[in-house]
């Protein structure tokens, strides 16, 4: 007698162990990784939200998880803070000026980059040295760029023809700019790097059709490379916007968010929260804040990114 | 929240907690005198590693130093010795020195016991102590500490909290006076300064006439600049400290009520703002060792710095070499008579990690390192950061050689009757709050009164949120080990 016909085994695999079936294959192929992520990411997450509900510090010799709950009074006093206010407003000063500066140098160069000409790719890896400079190394060229006995100063004495000496770093009314120069040095070549991208790929009928059909070079840039450029523009936006508001390095080595608090940025304040109050708990409250804003920049950034797409 | 409290159980705590401490810093330097020494003062270093060995009993027992980068040179001659003695290995982690208390309070939460011993700046003891990761070393001193080892000490109090020893200072960071000798003596110039001011140049005894002799030599034309005074935000509020003391005022009232705000505080911090003017342009910007560098350029009558910066000045890479006066911190005339008010503002303190599987053994490393015989040898390295704080170290010839004489007179002088710093739990937030107010005054951001009125708010709110009971209890403490002379002169 010929065997009963088996079933064909189920498009879902399944994971079995002796004769027990414990969990579908695919959740199970998945499941590390799941739950590394949420590991990484969650757990973290919600430890920062326990804390920024407490007044935790180190200093207080109690673990974090037994910290007396002081529920939204660190949030409360954010608001009150003109310390962190300030902070918030002058890193979105910096991230407007710096990003919108970085973006139109480096527009102007991808166009000039677009064509071919002789050295086109040595100039290319000159222009995009700055960013593979340490970030740290980089604002210390500007401290003593900007040093009152440093080479700005003496150019500026030539220029002037008399002895000029201007303490930059220590002005509150021009401290930022050494700092947003450095900013801006070091990280144009990403944008410009971006935007060249962008533009090498942009469709060639389009543009060779213009240009045949007689339209201006400045035309075709408005009206058809920046138009089709739009996504890549946003994302370049969207990425240099999120890393300068972590602006850093060339706070703490040029200023240290001084004088007084003139120069002092969300990271700044925080780190000083954190590493020089040890006030874990509100800084947590503030990381959390800036996260929101930060969101909330991005989702707004990214809406014509999804025009674009329909 | 945690920092409400009745006004009785106030009141009753606040009550003890001065009973406690009138008496503590007599008590808790005579007990450790009146008990039984296990070991002699004379080889203590020698009896530390002996004990050390017997407990080490022949395992293999590794200790690991948590050290401030630049520190070594100070350390390793005493752990080779140490090694040699022992059979106990030394391993050291290096970190950037301003970054070293954070990592000490890092282990607080992760108690991983990656050190035994760290050499954290004396100023964030109190906030290692309530972390918990400091080892209270009552019991081990009860035990091996002999008799008079901390009484040739010139600066102890940085080694107690509340009354409990936490660790061994080993750093004589006391600041000092530096003049140009050569300006001082000029004929020419004391004759133009006498006919304006009506006395003589020379080190000056009061912060007004330090400030007149800055605004004298202050000739940026001729490229001579009044001072090298710093006015970066980290040192600032030093300066204001010492100035405001010298009028005769301590910060904080019994009740930490701060009392910076008041009119002293504000005279102290205009005349620190006028002398602002006669420092050469780097002062807002440059940090400590471009401070040495241009110091030592020889283009500024003064400078405000530890035994570090003598050791720069006194070395080739300076051009005053041998051509500096010394003083002690300026003072001020305080009812009728001067009044000096030296000041004793960093240090590295040996202290034992509560994570550290051996902490017996880490605490008799600590006491043979700052034992008079070692802690000799650790001073005498001339690129480290120990400067003097035994007095045996005064009469060390390879340490007068690296100080010169003069200096260490006044140093000496200065670690006698420093004024403590503020060894109170949250001092990086106080003094931070006080350094951006007192910059943003001095760059013209704000007034000084109203840049003090808002530091004087915030360390109220600082200090609720500290539990105001337990800083008074420590405030109190601090303020009885103020120097005999000048403890009874503020008010």
């Amino acid at each position: 007698m010929a065997e009963p016909v088996r079933s064909p085994p189920s498009p879902r695999l399944e994971m079995r162990m002796g004769h027990r079936r414990l969990i579908p294959f695919n959740v199970a192929i998945a499941l590390p990784a799941q739950l590394t992520v949420l590991t990484v990411v969650l757990v973290p997450t919600a430890i920062v939200v326990w804390l920024s509900f407490t007044d935790w510090q180190p200093t207080q010799g109690i673990p974090w998880y037994q910290a007396e709950p002081v529920w939204f009074w660190n949030y409360y006093d954010l608001f009150h803070d003109a310390r962190f206010v300030a902070a918030v407003l002058r890193t979105l000063l910096i991230v407007a000026v710096c990003v919108v500066v970085e973006f139109l140098l480096a527009m102007s160069l991808a166009l000039l980059f677009l064509d071919d000409w002789p050295w086109r790719k040595i100039a290319i890896s000159i222009i995009i040295l700055p960013m593979m400079v340490v970030p740290v190394d980089a604002a210390n060229a500007f401290f003593m760029l900007f040093n009152d006995r440093g080479p700005i100063n003496y150019l500026i004495s030539i220029i002037v023809g008399r002895q000029f000496e201007f303490a930059w770093l220590a002005d509150p009314n021009w401290a930022l700019l050494p700092i947003m120069l450095a900013e801006i040095w070091q990280w144009t070549p990403l944008m410009f790097l971006l935007v060249l991208t962008g533009l090498m790929n942009l469709p060639e009928n389009q543009i060779r059709a213009a240009y045949v059909l007689g339209a201006s070079r400045t035309r075709i840039v408005l009206r058809i490379m920046l138009p089709l450029l739009t996504p890549v523009i946003i994302i370049a936006l969207l990425v240099r916007s999120v890393e300068t508001f972590k602006i850093f390095d060339p706070v703490y080595i040029l200023t240290r968010g001084g004088p007084g608090a003139a120069t002092e940025t969300i990271s700044m304040f925080m780190y000083n929260g954190a590493f020089v109050y040890f006030r874990i708990g509100y800084i947590a409250a503030a990381a959390l804040m800036i996260l929101v804003v930060v969101a909330a920049i991005c989702v707004n950034l990214s809406r014509p990114l999804k025009r674009h797409h329909r | 929240m945690s920092y409400r409290h009745s006004r009785r159980s106030f009141l009753t705590q606040a009550a003890l907690g001065t009973a406690a401490l009138t008496v503590a810093p007599s008590l808790v330097m005579s007990t450790r005198a009146a008990r039984a020494a296990k070991l002699s003062l004379e080889n203590v270093h020698v009896d530390a590693a002996r004990r050390a060995k017997e407990l080490a009993d022949g395992k293999p027992v590794t200790l690991t130093i948590l050290e401030p980068s630049g520190s070594l040179g100070n350390i390793k001659p005493i752990a080779e010795q140490w090694k040699a003695a022992t059979g106990i290995d030394i391993q050291y982690v290096e970190v950037p020195l301003d970054q070293i208390n954070q990592k000490v309070l890092l282990e607080a939460v992760s108690k991983s016991g990656s050190f035994d011993i760290a050499l954290p700046a004396s100023f964030g003891i109190p906030d290692l102590v309530t972390s918990g990761i400091l080892v209270n070393l009552d019991e081990l001193a009860e035990k091996y500490e002999p008799e008079a080892y901390q009484k040739d000490y010139l600066y102890t109090i940085a080694n107690y909290y509340k009354g409990s020893l936490y660790g061994y200072e080993t750093d004589g960071d006391a600041y000092v006076m530096f003049y140009l000798k050569d300006w001082l003596d000029d004929p020419e110039e004391n004759k133009k300064f006498s006919d304006k001011h009506g006395y003589k140049l020379k080190v000056p005894d009061t912060w007004e006439e330090l400030d007149a002799m800055m605004a004298f030599f202050h000739r940026p034309e001729r490229g001579r600049f009044g001072g090298a005074l710093y006015r970066t935000q980290y040192f600032i509020a030093w300066e204001w400290w010492v100035r405001f003391h010298a009028k005769g005022h301590y910060p904080f009232d019994d009740n930490m009520t701060p009392q910076i705000n008041n009119e002293a505080g504000v005279k102290a911090l205009e005349e620190l703002i006028a002398a602002s003017k006669f420092l050469y342009p780097g002062a807002r910007s440059n940090g400590l060792f471009e401070n040495f560098e241009a110091f030592g350029q020889g283009d500024k009558f003064c400078n405000i710095g530890w035994g570090g910066t003598q050791k720069f000045l006194n070395s080739d890479k300076s051009k005053v070499r041998g051509k500096l006066a010394f003083g002690p911190m300026p003072g001020g005339i305080v009812k009728g008579t001067l009044l000096k008010t030296p000041y004793f503002n960093w240090g590295w303190n040996y202290v034992v990690s509560s994570a550290s599987k051996q902490p017996e053994i880490a605490y008799l490393f600590t006491l043979y390192a700052c034992s008079p015989a070692m802690s000799t040898i650790a001073v005498r390295d001339v690129d480290g950061y120990f400067d003097p704080f035994r007095k045996a170290h005064y009469k060390d010839p390879q340490i007068i050689q690296n100080y010169s004489e003069p200096f260490l007179a006044v140093h000496e002088a200065a670690m006698r009757d420093s004024i403590p710093d503020l060894y109170l739990r949250g001092q990086g937030e106080y003094f931070d709050v006080l350094r951006v107010n007192l910059q943003a005054a001095d760059v013209g951001e704000k007034k000084p009164k109203e840049a003090l009125d808002e530091v004087a708010s915030k360390w109220d709110t600082i200090t609720r949120r500290m539990g105001k009971q337990s800083q008074v209890v420590q405030w109190r403490f601090i303020k009885s080990n103020y120097p005999e002379g000048i403890r009874n002169r503020l008010a």
